[in-house]
């Protein structure tokens, strides 16, 4: 099964993936007719920095078993086998916060949403966009990435071609090549300027 | 393979979800005290507030025993165990034998003393009969009492203040969830509360009541008495283990159990609220009467006594609550001694009505206190469980925008 699949070295910060999935997660699910709307529609991947300013999407990673799962207390919280996602029933969820306190990533949000009942603040976090899924369209982040930090695909396929980097990389008489070269750059010369300031 | 799990509670329910998911042919009875369905204990605080009806507390499947094939035994209490013939024996009712036995009988409301504590309206919150006699002594009820500032105390005063009980909180120490929460952010509960029309008096316990078949007024220690037609007994709860033989079982506060949740004796286990084993934080024996921490244990102890050999690396206390406009997650120690090699970072923001405050023991996280704060609490917990070294700067993770990536160097 095709999975989203993070590659957090590739992440610029751009921040598209968040108004995507926020568009994803309206009722109108368009950019300019979303913002209109009551409840804003607020993303579930959340993109902050690291310690170097490099760019870091934070996106729910569908555990197994789910930690956020075992602490529901309703037991709102439920794995979707045909997906293999982890979602909320918001006419379940009480809002105690107990799944913030089990995530392990901190990917949980609380507030209110166009699939929940109205004027109710549920738990919300990333549902692999199942409601696009259903119409042949991929997950709105891995869409709109411009830098495939985002990559919607086999898992296997991806661990293939990461192992494969590794290998190209340690193996002699192959020239070694940076395969995301621009973004090395751009990430060694944040980590610098921020060196640099604490000097 | 007959496993008899004693409680009906979420540490006996997971623990037989376990052993029921290993081993198919497994013989499994469970004998409670309880006679309702399994319910989630947490929320019976959401039903004295009105937020969730009654018949939302279930938290299984109507047919769960059916098709978990449970042999239920529910209704009384057990009354003893015999470790040298491997039975346990049930009040009214004949022995049963097992091989493997799980002792997850939960805990009881810690009782107090005082003067005609047989009157009516004078209620422990523990179960959900109890809410349901609460809710039935609601609509004559005007004032309310509540003993105890811990978490159930203040559930039940949130509770009461939400049903438009005029509500008095009477707590010995100086401020409420004084061992959930540091001195900052009881305060800031303390203030939210009071804002709302809780009176808190601290530093105060009640001797006596009086009444005319029903609860009328409190006497309290400083000579003082207070109106009430409601009373809540919030004063914590202890170990219900008065049935384990101490000669063949060691107890201390609660029964002692390894990292498997075995007790001292081979084949009895011990799961949740009735439980004592290492706290990862304290690095000692504790019990942790927590939700969260049942579910773990019963889990751990079900794949055990299914034969899987999985070591448990050890409790924590934590809760998170909401209470009106404060959200509040803690963890581990908040309240460090100051004599130990205890750092202690904090950052507080009065204008967003926010606080954090972590608590290391040289590079290891091992407490904190987040007000309205809370999203990445789980990042803190998941830290303090796996006893992950904290390499990065301290102060880092005090910033409103840390996320687990910054835990990460390269």
């Amino acid at each position: 099964m095709k999975k989203v699949i993070v590659h957090p070295e590739r992440c610029v910060g751009c921040m598209q993936c968040m108004a995507a999935c926020a568009t994803a997660h309206s009722r109108t699910k368009g950019l300019f007719s979303a913002i209109l709307e009551t409840p804003v529609p607020k993303p579930r991947i959340h993109v902050g920095v690291g310690l170097y300013n490099e760019g870091f999407p934070n996106r729910c990673r569908h555990c197994d078993p789910a930690p956020c799962q075992l602490a529901c207390l309703p037991g709102a919280i439920f794995r979707d086998l045909a997906l293999d996602t982890v979602l909320i029933d918001p006419d379940k969820c009480i809002n105690c916060a107990s799944c913030a306190m089990a995530c392990p990533f901190g990917v949980i949000r609380y507030h209110e949403h166009c699939f929940a009942p109205p004027g109710k603040v549920v738990a919300a976090k990333c549902d692999n966009c199942f409601e696009r899924q259903m119409q042949g369209l991929i997950p709105a982040c891995a869409e709109v990435c411009k830098v495939h930090a985002l990559t919607f695909e086999e898992p296997a396929e991806a661990l293939k071609r990461k192992t494969d980097e590794v290998a190209r990389s340690v193996s002699t008489g192959v020239l070694q090549s940076d395969l995301a070269a621009g973004f090395t750059l751009l990430n060694t010369h944040k980590r610098k300027q921020i060196e640099m300031g604490q000097d | 393979m007959e496993h008899v799990i004693i409680g009906n509670g979420i540490a006996g329910i997971s623990a037989a979800e376990m052993i029921r998911r290993l081993d198919p042919a497994a013989g499994i009875t469970l004998v409670g005290d309880e006679t309702s369905h399994p319910y989630c204990r947490p929320m019976i605080s959401m039903v004295l507030d009105g937020s969730i009806p009654h018949d939302r507390l279930s938290i299984r499947a109507a047919d769960f025993y059916d098709e978990f094939k449970i042999k239920p035994v529910l209704g009384n209490r057990v009354s003893a165990i015999d470790v040298a013939n491997k039975t346990v024996s049930i009040q009214n009712d004949a022995a049963i034998s097992y091989d493997k036995l799980l002792i997850a009988s939960g805990a009881d409301p810690r009782p107090i003393k005082a003067d005609n504590l047989h009157l009516q309206n004078i209620f422990f919150m523990r179960t959900r009969e109890h809410v349901r006699g609460m809710l039935d002594a609601l609509p004559n009820a005007r004032k309310a009492l509540v003993l105890g500032g811990g978490l159930v105390g203040f559930k039940a005063a949130y509770g009461l203040l939400h049903r438009g009980l005029k509500v008095t909180m009477l707590i010995r120490s100086g401020y409420p969830l004084s061992m959930q929460v540091d001195a900052t952010a009881g305060k800031m509960i303390r203030d939210e509360l009071a804002r709302r029309g809780l009176a808190v008096q601290v530093e105060a316990h009640v001797v006596g009541f009086d009444g005319n078949g029903r609860v009328e007024r409190a006497y309290l220690s400083d000579g003082s008495e207070i109106d009430c037609d409601i009373v809540v007994i919030g004063k914590g709860v202890l170990p219900a283990h008065c049935f384990v033989p101490r000669e063949s079982i060691k107890v201390d506060l609660g029964i002692i159990v390894d990292r498997h949740q075995q007790t001292s004796s081979t084949d009895i286990y011990a799961a949740g609220d009735v439980a004592e084993l290492v706290d990862i934080s304290r690095n000692s024996r504790w019990v942790n009467a927590i939700w969260p921490e049942a579910v773990s244990q019963g889990r751990i102890a079900g794949m055990n006594m299914a034969g899987r050999k999985v070591a448990y690396k050890g409790s924590l206390s934590r809760n998170v609550m909401r209470i009106f406009g404060l959200d509040v997650m803690t963890a581990g120690i908040v309240n460090p001694s100051s004599d130990a090699d205890y750092e202690v970072t904090a950052a507080a923001d009065p204008r967003r009505r926010t606080y954090r405050k972590l608590v290391f023991l040289n590079d290891r996280l091992i407490g904190m206190t987040l007000v309205n704060c809370v999203e990445q609490g789980g990042v803190l917990v998941a830290l303090m469980q796996s006893e992950t070294p904290v390499t990065i700067p301290k102060a880092k993770m005090l910033a409103p925008a840390f996320n687990y990536r910054q835990l990460i160097k390269r």
